[in-house]
């Protein structure tokens, strides 16, 4: 058995996973990343528009702060996240930017003077300040009250990630590449490692270590058509849904971008409607103020791809062989601004579609895009059932995003969570030992081996290509953007039935090293799992939250569903999860449930919002006129971050002088 | 669109890890549907005609740079390649030259990328390391910024190391790949080194004095990275610290 | 430290004299091939043109000193030199690297590839023809003339060897100087990339054209 030891473990090398990577290295511990690919194709790279930090450079984004930025966060979760996550998150993630910023990522910069911009359609001009030249600037995204999401013209995944990596490879950290982890080593209580296999060779490695984190992305792939790249398949939960212990935090929680492009499901950035885009319909009419009067298509994405699929079914859509679909209009923003900041977009426009964004509307449609849901973690990132099981990134359910994410907000959690969870995993590390138990190592290590050669040498027979594909239609067809009780307890059925036929899989291609048809067969039986807890969680949620809409509860039901769902698989044989729900604390809220100012408002209250309300008022009269925000924000709801990651975040408006930066503002 | 068109796929097969393999030529036939890439015909092929079929995706959207091969002669991103664009409907496809083969299409351009970033050591060398993270940045000309992006775009397909003659015949020569990066890091006003020190890295004969300009990078990059003027830039940079 | 400096730099020297050997061979080429085209104007206008190079204007009879001529084949020989020498370090020397070259030319479909191929192949045919023309014209510099330059040619075959070379040198001379162009910076965007192809390929027809035209402008004089 080949066994290899590290103190600290990281499955996945996107983001999440090699800022993990480079917390441990930083303090001196052993540490090593397994991938699937080489780290700079991980799927973070597609991150296009940017990440949310309440800088505060640009002139729209003057009076910004971290208090702003946890508001818009919470009200975007439709109250499903957890609000002391949300506010360790919206504290660090200006350090973050500007530590990228210190590592090499050439942040857009703000140019001093008059700009022309695009707002509701309109041409705008802004005048920058003198002393914010040459600072990080920002775009708008959906959901937010302030320009907040800072960017390197349409490419900012790309550029954090080759930042990320270059440093990882300047500390010498190890990425075995083309390894895939299949099982957690863990005796009930405590998690040791992986058993990896290598793509290549098809050696079963055991990774033994002190703490293992699991930052493999999202389950996009669970669906037909995704954003997302095809190794997003939730590899990740299934390995913690396997362990039988840990626990999977509101995997119905899944995320539709409003704007991918039709058929192929290849994304287009939020920053095409930040910068000033339109979505029109089959009259080219501009649909969305009817529905949103306030925010029109920069409502957070769940709420436009709701209006989109609404205005779709009244028969506004544009029909085409691959169903019906809208048009983003991006033509109004000009060439030059489409050649510079939307060069992304432009080229996938010219290359699946064969059109000319600066000319012709882009046909787009709601499709699955991220995953709220994932390995549940404590605010340290750690599973509260496995001791030194991490996760961090899409993978977690750290839970900043609830049930629904704020874009810009996903790219902000891989590098702020991983920054966070990093020093955390690092002093997990400093903390414990390993714990060395080869007996262990080899049961996991047998189990794998035997599953391999049930799949090469066994009787079975399923195509793990049609049992994939299969899974994909349910999932699209029930577990969609609309859900409803008949067509989910089908969804169960179905992937019930499916996950049957999955113990009798067998393959054609009998090679043991690099063979992809294994490798779909070792998948698609995880996958499969996962997509129940998807289907499972979404049909017991009986209200409407967030991403999760339910045509026969359209209302949010604080009062019975104020929770996390919380999936586990402890029986191995059985065909579904089973489901708990851990109830979120309204009196510990910083922001008690209300309404989020966008989408419908039509919740159902629960009994110690008022009360919660009231409390709070209390607290603020109590501390007086004189308290700053920071403590009435600590009298409120104190939160955790580790002591380097506590300091106060200086922004232009501390270091000025004169109160210049209220002079300037919009001339229309 | 041409729907229900036959293709013929000549693709070059051969697992060097079982011990009496050659490699060959294998044809393939396949109904076109419509807007179909070369990604979706390879998964098409593996799912209904060869299992064994080995080949790279990641996005399939042109942004990971995981899918580079040989089509037709051209090297390039097979996910964003419509076959539409074959007139007569005949695609040949071949790994890319200059990588190790893991299998058929499949070439290990991560190791080779890794192992140049750690030879060149192509990272930010930042001028002082005591910059806080609490503290408002540094800042930077936005002309600057947006430069620095435009050089930032490669995705390490690989295609410029496999359409460069001198690449193939001297295997220590960085390529346009290195070069590239090394001009990146030059213009970025927080990196340290100096044209003294690039010199050290790229001043010889498997740097910018070994290339031939024969251009195969420029010609096929898939995202229109200006090698040309970048890499005459360096040369003429190298050759300033003669005097 | 000095010395450990110079042969760092080594690889900038060598590649900078190639290109400007290359240019300087280039430039005097072109020269030479309109000095020699003068023939096309009658065998009078060569006769003027022959003299002046060996500098009968300063001589008091008017003839001229010969041995310039000589001096100049020596001085390009040695030009030519340092240029092959150079030149040779970028070549396919072992099987190895022919092979990979070959095979790589094989897979992948590039024009300007084949077009350095086709330079490298005109660069060693000029290798084994340019001394056997150097001698001819060096060791015998008075000849130059309609009637000596033509018995040279047309009685002796010489025109066996002119001709290859007439081909191959115009051929390597633009290729070359194209390549120079990009190399050093000269072309800032595609488009004038491919009008500096444009500009090469014609300079190699309007040239050979020329020198054949030349060469058979010879034949009258051939007694």
């Amino acid at each position: 058995m080949k066994l290899i030891y590290t103190d600290s473990l990281v499955v996945g090398a996107g983001l999440a996973g090699l800022r993990v990577a480079i917390a441990s290295k930083e303090r001196g511990l052993d540490t090593l990343v397994l991938s699937l690919i080489p780290a700079k194709r991980s799927h973070s790279a597609a991150a296009q528009g940017g990440m949310q930090a309440s800088l505060g450079n640009a002139v729209k984004g003057m009076g910004d702060d971290e208090d702003v930025h946890f508001q818009d966060t919470v009200k975007g979760s439709d109250w499903g996240c957890d609000q002391e996550v949300a506010r360790m998150f919206a504290h660090c993630a200006p350090k973050a930017v500007r530590e990228l910023a210190n590592w090499g990522v050439p942040w857009s910069r703000v140019s001093a003077g008059p700009r022309e911009v695009i707002v509701n359609a309109q041409k705008v001009t802004l005048q920058e300040a003198e002393e914010a030249h040459g600072l990080i600037n920002a775009r708008d995204f959906g959901g937010t009250k302030k320009w907040r999401t800072c960017y390197t013209a349409d490419g900012t995944g790309h550029s954090l990630l080759y930042a990320m990596d270059n440093k990882a490879i300047s500390m010498d950290i190890p990425v075995h590449e083309r390894v895939e982890a299949l099982s957690i080593i863990h005796d009930g209580q405590r998690c040791h490692g992986v058993i990896a296999r290598c793509l290549i060779t098809g050696e079963l490695r055991a990774y033994v270590a002190k703490s293992t984190t699991i930052a493999t992305g999202g389950y996009g792939r669970i669906y037909e058509v995704s954003t997302n790249a095809i190794i997003c398949e939730g590899i990740g939960q299934a390995l913690a849904l396997e362990t039988g212990v840990a626990t999977l935090g509101n995997m119905e929680a899944v995320q539709f971008h409003p704007t991918a492009i039709v058929p192929v499901g290849i994304l287009t950035t939020e920053g095409c409607r930040g910068d000033g885009g339109l979505l029109r319909d089959k009259d080219g009419y501009r649909f969305m103020p009817d529905y949103e009067p306030e925010k029109k298509e920069l409502a957070s994405r769940d709420v436009v791809s709701r209006r989109m699929t609404e205005h779709m079914r009244k028969g506004k859509g544009v029909d085409s062989p691959y169903g019906p679909h809208l048009w983003l209009d991006i033509t109004l923003l000009g060439r030059k601004h489409i050649e510079t900041n939307l060069r992304e977009v432009q080229e996938i426009c010219e290359n699946f579609l064969g059109i000319d964004p600066a000319k012709d509307w882009i046909p787009v449609r709601p499709t699955q895009h991220y995953s709220m849901g994932g390995i549940r973690t404590k605010a340290t990132g750690e599973s509260p059932q496995l001791k030194g099981l991490f996760s961090v990134g899409e993978a977690a359910c750290w839970d900043m995003h609830g049930f629904n994410r704020l874009g810009g907000n996903s790219l902000a959690e891989t590098v702020v969570g991983g920054m966070i969870i990093g020093k955390y995993v690092a002093d997990f590390c400093e903390n414990n030992s390993l714990e060395i138990d080869t007996q262990l190592a080899e049961k996991f290590m047998r189990q794998v081996q035997t599953e391999i050669d049930t799949l090469v040498d066994g009787e079975g027979h399923e195509s793990p290509f049609e049992l994939k594909r299969e899974m994909q239609r349910i999932m699209m067809d029930y577990v969609g953007i609309f859900r409803n009780g008949p067509e989910l307890d089908k969804a169960v059925n179905e992937l019930k039935a499916l996950l049957e036929r999955s113990r009798k899989l067998g393959i054609k291609c009998k090679k043991r090293h690099a063979n992809p048809e294994l490798v779909e067969a070792l998948r698609v039986k995880r996958m499969l799992k996962v997509a129940l807890t998807v289907a499972c969680g979404a049909a017991a949620r009986t209200e409407s939250r967030g991403a999760h809409a339910r045509e026969d509860y359209p209302q949010r039901n604080d009062r019975d569903w104020l929770n996390r769902t919380l999936a586990s698989w402890p029986d191995a044989n059985a065909l579904e999860p089973v489901l708990s729900y851990e109830p979120l604390d309204v009196m510990k809220m910083e922001l008690p449930p209300g309404y989020r100012g966008y989408g419908i408002d039509n919740a159902i209250a629960h009994p110690d919002t008022a009360k919660r309300e009231q409390q709070i008022a209390e607290i603020l009269a109590e501390l007086g006129d004189n308290a700053d925000r920071y403590q009435r924000q600590a009298a409120l709801m104190p939160f955790e971050l580790p002591p380097s990651l506590q300091a106060k975040n200086e922004r232009l408006s501390d270091t000025l002088q004169r109160p210049s930066a209220n002079a300037l503002g919009e001339k229309s | 669109m041409s729907q229900g068109r036959q293709l013929t796929f000549n693709i070059f097969r051969y697992d060097p890890q079982e011990p009496n393999d050659k490699p060959k030529m294998v044809r393939y036939h396949l109904t076109e549907t419509p807007g179909m890439t070369v990604f979706i015909a390879l998964n098409k092929l593996r799912e209904e005609q060869d299992t064994s079929l080995q080949f790279d995706f990641v996005c399939r959207a042109g942004i990971c740079g995981s899918c580079a091969m040989v089509i037709n002669g051209f090297p390039t991103l097979a996910c964003r390649t419509l076959t539409a664009k074959y007139p007569n409907g005949e695609i040949t496809l071949m790994p890319l030259p200059g990588f190790e083969l893991i299998g058929d299409l499949s070439v290990n351009t991560g190791k080779f990328m890794r192992e140049l970033a750690e030879r060149l050591k192509l990272w930010l060398h930042p001028k002082a390391n005591d910059i806080s993270i609490h503290r408002l940045e540094e800042p930077m000309a936005p002309e600057e910024a947006a430069r620095l992006y435009e050089l930032e775009r490669c995705v390490e397909c690989g295609v410029c190391v496999s359409a460069c003659a001198t690449k193939q015949m001297r295997e220590t020569f960085v390529g346009a790949v290195g070069m590239m990066k090394i001009a990146r890091f030059e213009l970025d006003s927080r990196d340290a080194r100096t044209a003294e020190d690039f010199y050290h890295v790229i001043g010889n004969q498997d740097g910018v004095f070994g290339c031939m300009t024969l251009l195969g990078c420029q010609d096929n990059c898939p995202k229109d990275l200006p090698h040309m003027q970048q890499i005459a830039y360096l040369r003429r940079k190298m050759a300033m610290t003669l005097v | 430290m000095a010395i450990k400096l110079s042969i760092k730099k080594w690889s900038a020297w060598l590649d900078l004299s190639q290109s400007l050997s290359g240019v300087i061979l280039a430039v005097f080429l072109w020269t030479h091939l309109v000095l020699v085209s003068s023939i096309l104007l009658g065998g009078d206008a060569m006769n003027w043109v022959a003299r002046t190079m060996e500098l009968s204007f300063l001589s008091s009879d008017g003839h001229g000193y010969p041995w310039v001529v000589t001096c100049i084949a020596v001085g390009i020989a040695a030009l030519a030199l340092v240029h092959v020498i150079v030149a040779l370090q970028k070549l396919p020397m072992s099987l190895r690297q022919q092979r990979a070259l070959q095979q790589q030319m094989q897979v992948i479909n590039h024009s300007d590839t084949r077009l350095w191929r086709w330079q490298a192949i005109t660069g060693v045919v000029i290798l084994l023809l340019l001394p056997v023309h150097l001698w001819l014209i060096g060791s015998a510099p008075e000849t130059i003339g309609p009637q000596g330059s033509a018995e040279r040619i047309w009685n002796q075959g010489v025109w066996m060897v002119y001709l290859p070379l007439l081909l191959t040198v115009e051929l390597h001379a633009a290729i070359g100087i194209y390549r120079v162009a990009l190399k050093w910076g000269a072309a800032r965007d595609l488009n004038s990339r491919s009008r500096l192809r444009k500009i090469k390929t014609i300079v190699s027809i309007a040239f050979v054209t020329v020198g054949i035209a030349s060469l058979l402008a010879f034949l009258p004089h051939a007694s």
